[in-house]
């Protein structure tokens, strides 16, 4: 267990220490927000700046699990997973250490659009809504970190996976309901954006911000984590040996 | 119990033998495994170290089976691969503090502390990474694998791209080791090397071995002097009494000789035919290099360098 712990923290290091990725990871987002929230010509809601927010939320938890997918595979290349491989440490905290990771940064980049979101004019929430926003973000992050991690070790090349990761993210985001309500879509992108599982994140953050608790999609989120994972975990071993 | 015990270990890479029945013991003494590219080195040692698991045939570890037993066999050894992969952004101490917890050593600082000393670290060991030359950042990953004490240390190409005083200062460090009751498995390209600081060798080619026995003994094998000679024209071997032909290549020819100086005019006149011009005759004594050829033979690389091929494989292997 404390293998995971340790994998993670030295990516921590790394990361924290490769400064302008740092800043860049947390200005993207941000500028995300003001840009869409604050400058789109349209309103589609009352406080559109509530409404965009979740959706920018589940956007940067999608951007830092792709991204933080190719961390992985990049170990594998520069022959630090053979080295890593060959330690008692149990070999599944490899991947759970990465996961772990990602996820951490992905909420970090949260926190910092939530703070934007409230300064720049988004309603302020409880504490308890925040605590099921996070578990919400958790949840997601550990699922989209689980499945890129994976599929980069998978795909195994650079420039591949970094094709992968355009072709899947931007689609993925503007189909979704992070933009606008499903009552003003034109009804192929509603039947899009209902299937699409970005949107499945936004309207269980939605329903939590207009005061719902979303048992239901919380535990689907839940079952889902856990069905990824161990699918995961057997691609991972089957890679790894 | 023998540190490293094989028994007809075999692998397949598709339809491709890699290691092919390969048997060997090894216990504390420095073991040094030479081979052509591509002549399955590094195979074994991967499957050694549990990385790959054998087609067939068994291997064990301080008595533990490679392919039951994998987490037990970590726990007693360690292993250096050939890329040298070491954290630039991190000090050199957190690089070894890091693998000190993974392994779940007792007092990791204390622990980091003495492995960075035994590979004269200690000085620089506040500095990033990335301020060090290659030759300490090899001793910082011997530092990463002795942290744990281990008995079986498993090195690919330890000195490989290092200057002649970071190579020396490399091997005196695993020689310290060894008189300190370690195990250590090398696979190197340098002869020389081998020569100089491995108990015994074992030369590898196509997944078999074909000598396996100290340098000394494998060199008296091929008698007492090296006879070189560099010539022109068509090459036809001579037959002499006493004198054993080992390698011939591009315009250069080595026999062996019990009496090299005796040998040197009979062999200069066997050369002396129509067709063929010496140029010059030489005598030595014989190296590691010269069994090694003896023994692989003169197939240089596998196949014809192929351009097409050689830049795939660059792509695959980014």
């Amino acid at each position: 267990m404390s293998g995971i712990w340790y994998y993670m923290e030295r990516d921590m290091i790394k990361w924290v220490r490769g400064k302008i990725a740092v800043v860049a990871l947390l200005v993207m987002p941000a500028a995300w927000l003001i840009f869409v929230g604050l400058a789109l010509p349209v309103t589609f809601t009352g406080n559109y700046l509530d409404f965009i927010t979740p959706g920018i939320l589940v956007m940067t938890m999608l951007a830092s699990s792709l991204q933080g997918g190719a961390l992985l595979m990049f170990d594998k290349i520069l022959g630090f997973l053979n080295k890593f491989l060959a330690l008692p440490t149990p070999r599944e905290s490899i991947l759970f250490g990465k996961i772990l990771f990602i996820t951490i940064r992905g909420v970090i980049q949260s926190t910092v659009i939530l703070i934007v979101a409230t300064l720049i004019g988004a309603t302020i929430l409880s504490p308890a809504q925040y605590g099921m926003i996070y578990l919400i973000l958790i949840l997601f992050g550990i699922l989209l970190s689980g499945l890129a991690t994976t599929l980069a070790l998978y795909v195994g090349d650079h420039d591949s996976y970094a094709a992968v990761n355009t072709m899947i993210s931007m689609p993925l985001f503007f189909t979704s309901s992070a933009l606008m309500p499903y009552s003003v879509m034109p009804p192929w992108l509603r039947a899009i954006a209902t299937v699409n599982p970005l949107s499945f994140a936004i309207d269980a953050i939605r329903s939590v911000e207009s005061g719902i608790v979303p048992i239901l999609q919380v535990g689907i989120l839940a079952v889902l984590c856990i069905v990824i994972l161990a699918i995961c975990m057997q691609v991972f071993r089957r890679m790894t040996v | 119990m023998n540190a490293i015990e094989t028994h007809d270990l075999t692998r397949y890479y598709d339809a491709l033998c890699a290691v092919y029945h390969l048997s060997l013991t090894v216990n504390n003494e420095i073991f040094g495994l030479l081979g052509p590219n591509g002549s399955g080195k590094t195979t074994t040692v991967l499957m050694l170290t549990t990385l790959l698991t054998p087609s067939a045939g068994s291997a064990s570890v301080c008595g533990y089976d490679v392919a039951r037993d994998g987490e037990k066999v970590r726990r007693q050894l360690s292993y250096v691969p050939q890329d040298m992969a070491v954290d630039i952004k991190m000090t050199g101490r957190e690089n070894v503090l890091f693998f000190a917890h993974l392994y779940g050593v007792t007092d990791p600082k204390g622990r980091t502390d003495e492995a960075l000393a035994v590979m004269e670290l200690t000085d620089r060991a506040g500095d990033l990474v990335k301020n060090y030359s290659g030759g300490m950042r090899r001793r910082l990953e011997l530092a990463q694998a002795l942290v744990h004490e281990p008995r079986v240390l498993f090195l690919d190409e330890p000195t490989i791209g290092l200057d002649v005083a970071a190579r020396k200062k490399i091997w005196e460090h695993i020689r310290e080791l060894r008189k300190n009751g370690m195990t250590i498995f090398v696979t190197t390209h340098y002869m020389d090397e081998a020569d100089q600081f491995c108990d015994r060798v074992g030369i590898i080619s196509n997944g078999k071995i074909m000598a396996l026995d100290t340098p000394a003994a494998l060199k008296s094998q091929l008698m007492k002097d090296v006879i070189t000679a560099r010539f022109s024209g068509t090459f036809v071997a001579p037959a002499i009494e006493g004198i054993r032909l080992i390698a011939c290549n591009d315009g250069e020819v080595s026999f062996t000789a019990e009496n090299g100086r005796e040998a040197l005019p009979l062999v200069a006149q066997a050369l002396n035919r129509p067709g063929m011009t010496v140029h010059s005759l030489s005598m030595r004594e014989p190296t590691l290099d010269d069994v090694f050829l003896h023994a692989v033979g003169n197939q240089e690389e596998p196949h014809n360098f192929d351009e097409h091929r050689f830049q795939t494989m660059l792509r695959r292997s980014k």
